[in-house]
């Protein structure tokens, strides 16, 4: 049986994305992410990793999604969590309070956990993650660890036997990155593509912790990914599709609207090569989207 | 008798240009170089280009002048690798064995697949829109005997062709083809077999293979042998897999023959279940063994091919006794199989006994794929329980 596809962008507040998603004349009443779920049918949320967002605004994420029946957002945990690693009862309360939010209104499609990439296999770890797993027991978790010391069939069954979904990444070939390889260790799958700007990323690595501007940190995400690499991610992420109840696939090459129209692509090419509903904006930026629409 | 598939990506540089801008369809394309620049060669060329009286190889400058109105490309070069390996890994899906002799060329040995995969021909049509359908290149395939039959059969209906040449008719589909259909007979030889009288491949196979040997040494000989409807039969091998083997490190050095024997016995179950799999059979089979010094050593035996677990066993432990000379305990003990053929039924038409144990183990298979390893495990010893736990060691080389 086919899985189910989750496929869209993480986050969908570009101002660059306007006018070759967004249209450039909006009226008043214009809502980004009322127009995205048009479209898409989940979203990664990124803004969750930098704060502790209001319940007032997921509130509000929730009612402009009501026309997409099978919407989801999975949220990105808060960096407290993965990165500094210390956290209170209150941090707990507050990221809780929105998942369940969004749990009973049956928006929630899972929580993104993502260590630096520092982060390596060993006891620690992994009690550390069996603790976050313990906290939240209740929703999918997708977890994101990127240091290669996770690459063995021992990290692997850790995750299976604790029924998380191993975060698969797509990210430049540089260093000892690992090559994309999707991984299967529970019924879901999350997949994540940050583009294969090299160059942009090793600049971005070396400016890393100085201040920066957006384009600056942006940067080295902007990338098209081509017809042969998406025709070869297509072949490898159907390899896997037998395994798992549902794909999720997130892009997060989002300069100028990249991911936008790469998601469109992936959605033509996963799901059964069907036309895609796309806005003319797209079209135009993305001439070759003609073909799918 | 072998079946040999021959599979060409039509004019493949110019099929994938057209994926990456669709506008260039219907269009003379050409893959190679700037004609303002008068440099390069063409690469590909599309078929409305041909029409034009262009080919690959000829220089751009030439393409140009015959062809002016036609959109030069300069090529991009690592879409096409991505695309050929897109290709690729479709045919390993079907294919025991395959031979990739240039980006857009593979040559598949399907002896033995019939029972498998039924008709050749519809197999190929099948595969044809397999590819067309999910990457959106047209290509053709020859079916023969050997390589330079097959060859010459996938460039008979281009594009989008299938040609089956019959087993045994191998001279009489050549005969009225022009001699450089041929695959190395180039303008010069073309031209030095015409100034023979020789035109097509009949004029060749109505001479003695001496004639040729006379006239042109190695060369010649082969290109009769060719003529006749001759050629390897065997790929320059690139096993789409190279072992299926497993192997574990005991928790503790083991000394008990029993422990060995029985770790060996649920390591092949394992190598044989993954075999099956695949529908291959395995004609080598290798164990490896250390010890608790980290002395390693690995032994090979070469068999029947097969698929039994029975058999890969005893060859195994066979082995492995021979290859244990020390009384120290052993730190890790492994077993694997290459060599493989696809499975051939065939040759059991007259052996009952082994025809209803092929069944089983088919079954068995079956049922372990459907429901996991556990759900079937050979009775030899109740040490099998025990052993559950060791998957987490099991390593695929």
């Amino acid at each position: 049986m086919e899985p189910k596809f989750n496929i869209g962008t993480a986050g969908w507040s570009y101002k660059d994305w306007v006018p070759n998603f967004y249209p450039k004349n909006q009226s008043a009443g214009f809502d980004w992410l009322q127009f995205y779920a048009h479209y898409f049918n989940c979203v990664e949320v990124n803004s969750t990793y930098y704060s502790y967002i209001s319940p007032k605004v997921v509130d509000g994420w929730i009612r402009k999604v009501e026309n997409t029946s099978d919407f989801v957002f999975h949220i990105k945990l808060h960096q407290d969590f993965t990165h500094k690693r210390k956290y209170d009862e209150q941090n707990i309360k507050a990221v809780r309070y929105n998942l369940e939010q969004l749990k009973k209104s049956e928006r929630l499609g899972g929580l993104l956990i993502q260590f630096p990439y520092s982060y390596s296999f060993d006891g620690n770890s992994v009690q550390y993650i069996q603790k976050l797993r313990n906290i939240f027991s209740d929703v999918s978790c997708f977890v994101e660890v990127r240091h290669q010391s996770w690459n063995n069939n021992r990290a692997l069954d850790f995750f299976k036997e604790n029924d998380l979904t191993f975060c698969t990444i797509d990210q430049p070939q540089i260093g000892r990155a690992i090559e994309f390889n999707p991984v299967v260790t529970n019924d879901k799958a999350y997949i994540r593509f940050h583009g294969r700007n090299a160059e942009a990323w090793r600049k971005s690595l070396a400016n890393f912790g100085k201040p920066q501007t957006y384009e600056e940190q942006s940067s080295r995400y902007n990338y098209l990914y081509s017809p042969g690499e998406l025709v070869e991610i297509e072949q490898k992420i159907k390899s896997i599709q037998h395994k798992v109840k549902e794909v999720n696939v997130i892009m997060n090459n989002h300069p100028q609207g990249d991911a936008v129209a790469n998601a469109f692509e992936l959605i033509h090419l996963l799901e059964g090569k069907r036309k895609v509903d796309m806005p003319q904006t797209i079209v135009k930026a993305y001439q070759r989207l003609e073909e799918i629409q | 008798m072998r079946t040999i598939f021959h599979l060409d990506l039509d004019a493949f540089f110019v099929s994938v240009e057209r994926i990456l801008d669709p506008k260039l369809n219907d269009k003379p394309v050409i893959v190679g170089g700037d004609p303002k620049y008068g440099r390069g060669v063409v690469a590909a060329c599309s078929y409305e280009a041909r029409t034009f009286g262009l080919h690959s190889a000829m220089p751009i400058r030439t393409a140009y002048k015959l062809c002016p109105h036609g959109i030069y490309l300069h090529g991009h070069g690592d879409e096409y690798t991505r695309f050929s390996q897109v290709v690729k890994n479709i045919l390993e899906q079907y294919a025991p064995l395959i031979e990739q002799a240039s980006i857009d060329e593979f040559y598949l040995d399907m002896s033995g697949t019939q029972k498998m995969y039924g008709s050749m021909f519809g197999f190929a049509t099948r595969l044809q829109k397999e590819i067309w359908d999910k990457v959106g290149l047209p290509i053709s395939i020859g079916i023969g005997s050997n390589k330079t039959v097959a060859k010459i059969g996938s460039d008979c209906m281009k594009p989008k062709g299938i040609t089956y040449i019959i087993p045994g008719m191998e001279k009489e589909f050549l005969a009225p083809m022009p001699v450089e259909t041929i695959p190395g007979v180039g303008k010069v030889m073309k031209q030095s077999l015409n100034n023979r009288g020789i035109y097509v491949i009949a004029d060749i196979t109505k001479l003695p293979s001496d004639y040729f040997g006379t006239a042109f040494g190695k060369y010649g000989i082969d290109l009769w042998h060719k003529a006749n409807g001759e050629g390897t039969e065997y790929l320059t091998i690139q096993r789409t897999r190279k072992s299926i083997s497993r192997e574990t490190t005991f928790d503790n050095d083991v000394t008990s023959e029993e422990e060995l024997r029985n770790t060996l016995f649920y390591l092949t179950g394992k190598v044989a279940q993954s075999l099956r799999k695949k529908g291959w059979e395995a004609s080598t089979i290798d164990i490896k063994l250390r010890y608790t010094d980290f002395q390693t050593l690995t032994r090979s035996k070469t068999i029947k091919p097969t698929d039994d677990d029975k058999i890969i066993f005893e060859t195994a432990w066979d082995l492995m006794k021979k290859a244990r000379t020390r009384r120290v305990g052993v730190r890790l003990i492994g077993v694997g199989v290459t060599n493989f053929s696809v499975l051939s039924e065939q040759e059991y038409l007259f052996e009952d006994y082994e025809v209803k144990r092929k069944k089983m183990l088919r079954a068995v298979t079956k049922v372990r794929d459907k429901f996991g390893y556990e759900s079937l495990i050979f009775g030899r010893t109740q040490e099998d329980k025990k052993l559950k736990g060791m998957e987490n060691y099991f390593q695929i080389r």
